[in-house]
């Protein structure tokens, strides 16, 4: 069944002062199933964060169609069905990592208990337990990435969006991370990420997928993907080749 | 309406958390504390500065409150995406938009009110030391002026809200934030001159006539909550005028708030 469907969606972005367009998605259509995990790979301005962000609909496609599970995203209520690590996450520097996932959870119509059981639960598995109660402001890097995914995580959603989410994440981070792409597998969630780590997308993905400049060139089972060229790092620079080697923006 | 208040909640408390929000704060006071010193200054109408000067304090305080924490609270969402934690969610840019209004709008209020407890203590002090000047002296239009101050000060933050739904930047959300200030505090007079040049002995062309009367229509007339020099003359004010003011303040933000909302709609936050 279909969780996620992307289908000939296309955007251009109209650059300031000159209103030239920028081709960001060109005919992208993508089909992703209940319980995968799928890597989305491409080079920097190819278009996977632009693919996510619509999503959540923060960006609009100029055609065609976004949808999770049947739902369009345009309609508020897919988003209750979603959780949305961004690249790079910023909160509100005075609020502490205990406000925010109230605000999650109250945000995404959890009962009140129910706000408390998974926020306790989240801070006590992304380690930030003892510092729930200290503004974000004073996080380092790493504890707003675990914040931000801990957020994404508080309303329990079937389907979870990361946008790199190992960026800027030192090994302990990055095996959290990981640790819990696999725990949300085996829980049967949908997990769609975007990262430039090609170990990351070989050790925890069903699919994968490479987009370079807008264009979405392969897409398959990693087995498949792999069989021909042996790493994921060899496909990827052939694709990019293949390409012109360049990014949309 | 439930989605509303956490998104109120969060804005609330970013808010009384800033550092802008204490420096305000403080700022408010010592210009309290030298209310007492200029009041020991002045030979006559005691009564008068110390009512003027504090409710000058709580309308400048105030101010200052709506253009650097107001400003920044919804403009740091746009900037620096901490609007994608709230997007995230099954909320819509109309709940977004008014939630965090209210959120801002309590603030105000929950400032303004404590302004207006130091402002009042202030009066009180100088009117104990001080009995002899405060012969007409009232309370009942210190209040009202007080919350004609919050009241216009949340029009000035729907307005800010307007701009930020279609500027690029929270710099020019600024800008245009203090000109509809300016202009809201000085069209009612201007208006009142170029229509009448000849009081004033001057010549104004039927374009500038023209001009300032759609600013004036276009603008909120702020000046109509401005009634600081009343309250220090001791002047009762006319519940009509009261009731009016309150009606045409209440309506024109609900105008400006829901325009916002329907451009907000319409933006991208690649």
């Amino acid at each position: 069944m279909n969780i996620i469907n992307y289908s000939g969606v296309t955007k251009r972005y109209k650059s300031w002062p000159r209103g030239n367009k920028v081709l960001a998605l060109d005919d992208f259509s993508l089909q992703i199933e209940q319980g995968e995990v799928f890597g989305f790979l491409g080079p920097n301005g190819a278009g996977k964060s632009t693919a996510l962000k619509m999503l959540l609909n923060f960006i609009f496609p100029d055609a065609g169609v976004v949808t999770l599970l049947g739902i369009s995203v345009s309609d508020r209520r897919a988003r209750a069905l979603v959780g949305y690590l961004p690249e790079n996450p910023y909160f509100y520097d005075y609020l502490t990592a205990e406000e925010i996932l109230w605000f999650g959870g109250k945000a995404s119509g959890l009962p009140k208990h129910k706000v408390q059981e998974r926020s306790d639960m989240l801070l006590h598995r992304m380690g930030l337990l003892s510092s729930s109660k200290r503004p974000l402001r004073t996080y380092s890097k790493g504890m707003v990435q675990r914040a931000g995914l801990a957020l994404s995580l508080v309303h329990d959603p079937d389907v979870v969006v990361l946008d790199e989410p190992m960026s800027g994440l030192d090994p302990i981070g990055r095996k959290l991370v990981g640790d819990l792409i696999l725990e949300l597998k085996s829980q049967g969630k949908t997990v769609f990420f975007s990262s430039h780590i090609l170990t990351d997308v070989e050790r925890f993905c069903d699919r994968a997928g490479i987009i370079v400049g807008g264009k979405l060139r392969l897409v398959g089972n990693l087995s498949d993907l792999l069989s021909g060229e042996g790493t994921l790092e060899n496909v990827f620079m052939r694709e990019v080749q293949a390409a012109g080697g360049g990014g949309a923006l | 309406m439930s989605m509303l208040w956490p998104i109120a909640r969060i804005t609330f408390k970013e808010g009384t958390r800033n550092r802008s929000f204490y420096g305000i704060s403080l700022i408010a006071l010592i210009m309290m504390g030298a209310a007492f010193l200029i009041s020991g200054m002045v030979m006559r109408d005691v009564g008068k500065v110390a009512v003027d000067m504090a409710l000058s304090t709580v309308s400048f305080a105030g101010l200052l409150l709506v253009l650097f924490v107001g400003i920044d609270l919804m403009a740091k969402d746009l900037d620096k995406r901490t609007i994608y934690m709230v997007l995230a969610r099954p909320i819509s840019r109309q709940q977004y938009i008014v939630g965090k209004f209210v959120g801002i709008s309590l603030l105000i209020v929950v400032t303004v009110f404590l302004l207006s407890v130091f402002a009042a203590i202030s009066i009180s002090t100088i009117k104990w030391a001080n009995p002899d000047y405060f012969p007409r002296f009232s309370w009942g239009p210190v209040f009202v002026a007080e919350a004609f101050i919050a009241l216009s000060l949340s029009l000035l933050s729907a307005l800010s809200f307007l701009f930020a739904s279609f500027a690029s930047t929270s710099f020019i959300t600024l800008i245009l934030t203090i000109i509809s200030y300016i202009i809201g505090q000085s069209m009612s007079t201007v208006k009142t001159l170029v229509e009448n040049p000849q009081t004033a002995g001057i010549t104004v062309s039927p374009v500038t006539v023209k001009l300032v009367q759609v600013a004036y229509y276009l603008f909120p007339n702020l000046s109509l909550f401005d009634i600081k020099t009343q309250a220090a003359h001791g002047l009762a004010i006319p519940m009509t005028y009261i009731i009016w003011t309150l009606c045409y303040g209440i309506v024109y933000i609900c105008l400006v708030i829901v325009f916002a909302a329907f451009l907000f709609r319409k933006k991208e936050f690649p």
